[in-house]
């Protein structure tokens, strides 16, 4: 630690030197050690030893930012130089603004040492495993790893934050096979701080495993419906989270005026039993991070809450942009409050629908409408799970979606990064063959 | 330019164990204008150096963000080591990878760094061109970017080589309002192969291109929904690259073909029309330079076409020299890697259907009922061969005339079903080489075509 902050404090030195009006830095050294197995099979093993140095400058209001993984004092003058070079390129913007301090924290989290015997023993058991309870699953690839890293962020408004990390994560690529029939491939996610369970044990791998074992046979989906659609919480956000995201609250949508929200901050957007939060503090979370990009410590908030829009995803630069607040931080740790039904009570109150585990679509509208595949997907009729569908394509609004929520499970995915439950939404345009 | 710090660390490769040692930099330059405001100035430069071993049927692998000489023999010690882990653990008693031939040593020219400055006055003569020539816009966004990779390679046989592949970019991205007042975008990509300042001497030069896109996005405000199910489609060069590199290209990888995709059980069968012949390019397609062109790859292979689909058939895969043993064919150059610490993965290069006779105006007119699709946003495979591409830009085709415009769609099929519907193919060919593949690694990829009449799935409302 010694070592990198050191390094922050020459280049914060030499970009005073050089004229900035404000610069930080975000200097960072870590190892990687990752397991890979590939067609069902262990295939390599990786150590990487990485280094990473991020330099942002101000200059009369003009901003430049500098990426470099080298810590020789030749090369850090250097890409100081370089920033100070990009900042005089650009353009005046009042909008930049960073924190001022003083501040000046630590934070450990995780594990950060690693054990690579037992990620690898862990990761075999878990193979074995699967090989064992679901003989139909072929492990396209797993990749198994764990990160440890040494982080300092630091201005020259005296914020300092050292954050020292590591965890273990597994990521699973796989799909079901019987002679020549297959499933589309599926992918199960976990990041863990130690390895006292069994992996197959964590987040909804297990569930998710045998969810796609059970699609192999099938069914084409004849002609079209409206009606309801389950989405599984990989689904959920890569339809409804990713475009909210994406398309209504966040710097770009908002400072470009195309967002559709950017009239509705305290007005309800949704059901009133979807609360949206952010929540990098949360136990559920692994590692969060403790501060923003511009070096604001980071806080938990809602971003819609009992259906009501309570805060937009913006920066402190967005926010002075739009003349809006600055979001309380910037991650990706997406909570989603749970219901009270579970999956299984929520499927029996559908008479025809869909369950949809993975979304293939393309880009949503600036207005929110998409259209795609329903990949890993079940029929339902008669409130029970009728059999796993082929190519069906589904298609809605996600604002509308918002309103007509019929359902919100108590099950949820905790994968380490987020917690997200199952919703059930109708209206949304089901079509087969 | 990288020096050759790793000729003299050859000396500690284990003798008879396959050895790769690879010195890499990234350089990323990045300007982003959202209406005449700077959003984003970045640069970046990664570099370091990375070793993998094989041994026993398993790999061992380590890199380091350091390039010196001590830097390349800490890597090759880890890289053993990890190899020896594997080996003892996990190993598989696959024999040790077939020899392949080497040649001189590949070399190419040196390339040059443009000041941010260029980036930044570019897309600002650009912003202020669509500024002033596009008044029914809501907002615009002008990316200026180039992503280069220089790579030197040593390995214990094959080819060592000194590589550098630059690419450069303007994107453009226009966004109006439906008289409903909802929004809609259109981008494109101009730019390829090349350092930034070499693409782009003159912003006038991008204007024709820009008055076009706003055209389209003009018609686009007024389009209508795409009337989902199955229909007669034109499939424009980009759709036809996005089919050629997502719904057969990414099952046809080796490594996806042994994870299980439909590949795998159709080698030397018919999987579409015999209209339809599929080649993964290496450098040179149709008597012309390939938009991002691989003359050897990141295992020593000398870079070499390898065909796929041949008149319908289902001919080959491709390859790492890993795979290429297991499957008795040839590797063809397709083993790369996109960071210093990343290990090389079984890539496409430049992937394209071969153009037919057919003339796009008869293929328009002999459509009663369907869509003219043109542009794409995304796309996606499953090794299944389940595709699914969004689509940003068409129109209606409403008896053998082009009709409105379509608002943002889907359109999806399986592959080796919808290509047996190809009935005509259009006599041009169009390349696009904008994006990254996304695998376990990004990678920059070129994919083509002509234009396809065929069946598809489309999504409307």
């Amino acid at each position: 630690m010694d070592r990198i902050t050191s390094i922050a404090k020459t280049i914060l030195t030499e970009a005073k030197k050089l004229g900035a009006d404000y610069a930080q830095c975000t200097v960072s050294e870590s190892e990687k050690k990752e397991f890979n197995v590939d067609g069902g099979q262990f295939s390599l093993m990786r150590t990487l030893f990485n280094r990473n140095v991020v330099i942002t400058v101000l200059k009369e209001q003009r901003k430049g930012t500098v990426q470099i993984n080298r810590f020789e004092e030749e090369a850090l003058k250097a890409a100081v130089t370089d920033a100070i070079a990009a900042s005089d390129s650009g353009k005046p913007d009042p909008a930049w603004e960073f924190a001022e301090g003083p501040a000046d924290e630590s934070f450990e989290e995780g594990a950060p040492e690693c054990d690579a015997d037992r990620l690898f023993l862990r990761t075999k058991e878990l193979l074995e495993t699967i090989r064992e309870r679901h003989p139909k699953i072929l492990m396209e690839q797993m990749i198994t790893e764990h990160d440890a890293a040494k982080t300092v962020f630091m201005s020259t408004s005296d914020v300092c934050y050292r954050t020292r990390s590591g965890c273990y994560s597994f990521g699973l690529m796989y799909s079901a096979h019987e002679g020549e029939k297959s499933t589309s491939f599926y992918g199960s996610d976990v990041t863990v701080k130690t390895l006292d369970r069994p992996v197959i044990e964590c987040a909804l791998i297990e569930r998710e495993l045998a969810a796609v074992e059970q699609q192999l046979d099938p069914m084409p989906l004849e002609g079209k419906f409206v009606g309801p659609a389950i989405l599984a919480p990989m689904a959920l956000g890569e339809i409804v989270i990713g475009t909210i995201l994406g398309n209504f609250v966040s710097d770009m949508s908002l400072i470009d005026g195309v967002s559709i929200w950017k009239d509705k901050l305290g007005k309800e957007v949704a059901d009133p039993a979807f609360s949206l939060s952010f929540r990098p503090l949360s136990e559920d979370v692994v590692i969060g991070s403790h501060y923003t990009g511009e070096g604001y410590r980071a806080e938990d908030f809602d971003l819609i809450r009992d259906g009501k829009l309570t805060s937009f995803f913006l920066s402190q630069y967005g926010a002075n942009k739009i003349g809006g607040t600055r979001a309380g931080n910037q991650s990706g740790n997406i909570i989603v409050a749970p219901g009270v039904e579970s999956l299984e009570q929520i499927i029996s109150g559908i008479d025809r629908g869909i369950l949809v585990m993975r979304f293939s679509g393309g880009q949503p509208a600036p207005s929110g409408e998409f259209s795609g595949v329903a990949k890993n997907s079940f029929l339902i009729e008669n409130g029970k799970i009728a059999g796993a569908l082929s190519e069906t394509m589904i298609s809605g609004c996600v604002p509308d979606m918002l309103m007509q929520i019929r359902g919100i499970s108590s099950d949820l995915l905790k994968d380490g990064n987020v917690s997200i439950p199952y919703i059930a939404f109708d209206g949304l345009t089901i079509s087969g063959k | 330019m990288l020096q050759d710090l790793l000729n003299e660390q050859k000396c500690l490769f284990t003798p008879g164990v396959h050895t790769e040692l690879r010195g890499q930099n990234n350089r990323n330059r990045r300007v982003v204008l959202l209406s005449g405001d700077v959003m984003a100035n970045v640069r970046s430069d990664v570099s370091g150096v990375s070793a993998r071993v094989y041994r026993g049927g398993v790999w061992g692998f380590s890199s380091m963000a350091e390039y010196t000489k001590e830097a390349a023999a800490t890597v090759l010690k880890a890289a053993s080591e990890n190899a020896d882990f594997m080996e003892r653990h996990a190993g598989n008693g696959k024999p040790p990878l077939a020899p392949i031939t080497g040649g001189q040593p590949f070399v190419m020219e040196d390339f040059h760094d443009p000041a941010q400055k260029v980036y930044v006055d570019f897309a600002r003569e650009v912003d202020a061109y669509i500024a002033a020539h596009c008044p029914k816009l809501t907002s615009r966004k002008v990316l200026a970017t180039e992503d280069s990779m220089e790579k030197l390679l040593k390995v214990s046989d094959g080819m060592d080589a000194h590589i550098l592949s630059p690419r450069s970019y303007i994107y453009v991205f226009l966004t109006a309002e439906t008289p409903a007042g909802a929004p809609v975008e259109l981008f494109k990509a101009f730019g390829g192969s090349g350092t930034f300042d070499v693409n782009f001497t003159d912003p006038a030069a991008l204007y024709d291109g820009i008055d076009k896109l706003y055209e389209q996005l003009m018609q686009k405000r007024e389009g209508v929904y795409a009337d989902a199910g199955e229909k007669t489609v034109i499939l424009g060069g980009m759709m036809t690259g996005m089919l050629s590199h997502e719904a057969v290209g990414h099952t046809v990888e080796a490594d996806l073909v042994l994870g299980g995709s439909v590949a795998a059980h159709n080698l030397n069968k018919q999987v579409a029309s015999d209209l339809v012949t599929l080649t993964d390019f290496a450098h040179t397609a149709f008597g012309e330079p390939c938009p991002l062109p691989v003359f050897v790859d990141d295992e020593g292979t000398e870079a070499k076409d390898v065909t796929l689909i041949r008149n319908g058939i289902l001919t080959g895969y491709m390859n790492s020299r890993e795979s290429a043993q297991h499957f008795g064919m040839e590797p063809g150059g397709n083993a790369r890697a996109w960071m210093f610490s990343d290990e090389p993965l079984i890539r496409m290069r430049n992937t394209a259907v071969h153009p037919g006779k057919d003339k796009l105006d008869d293929m328009i007119a002999s459509i009663d009922d369907g869509y003219y699709l043109i542009d794409s946003g995304n796309g996606q495979a499953d090794t299944t061969g389940e595709f699914m591409f969004g689509v940003t830009m068409g129109y209606e085709i409403k008896g053998g005339k082009l009709g409105k415009a379509l608002l943002d769609t889907t359109i999806s099929g399986v592959a080796f079903d919808m290509l047996k519907t190809v009935d005509m193919v259009s006599d041009s060919v169009f390349w696009c080489s904008s994006g990254f593949c996304g695998k376990k690694q990004p990678m920059p990829v070129g994919m083509g075509g002509p234009a396809l009449r065929c069946r598809v799935k489309i999504g409307g409302r």
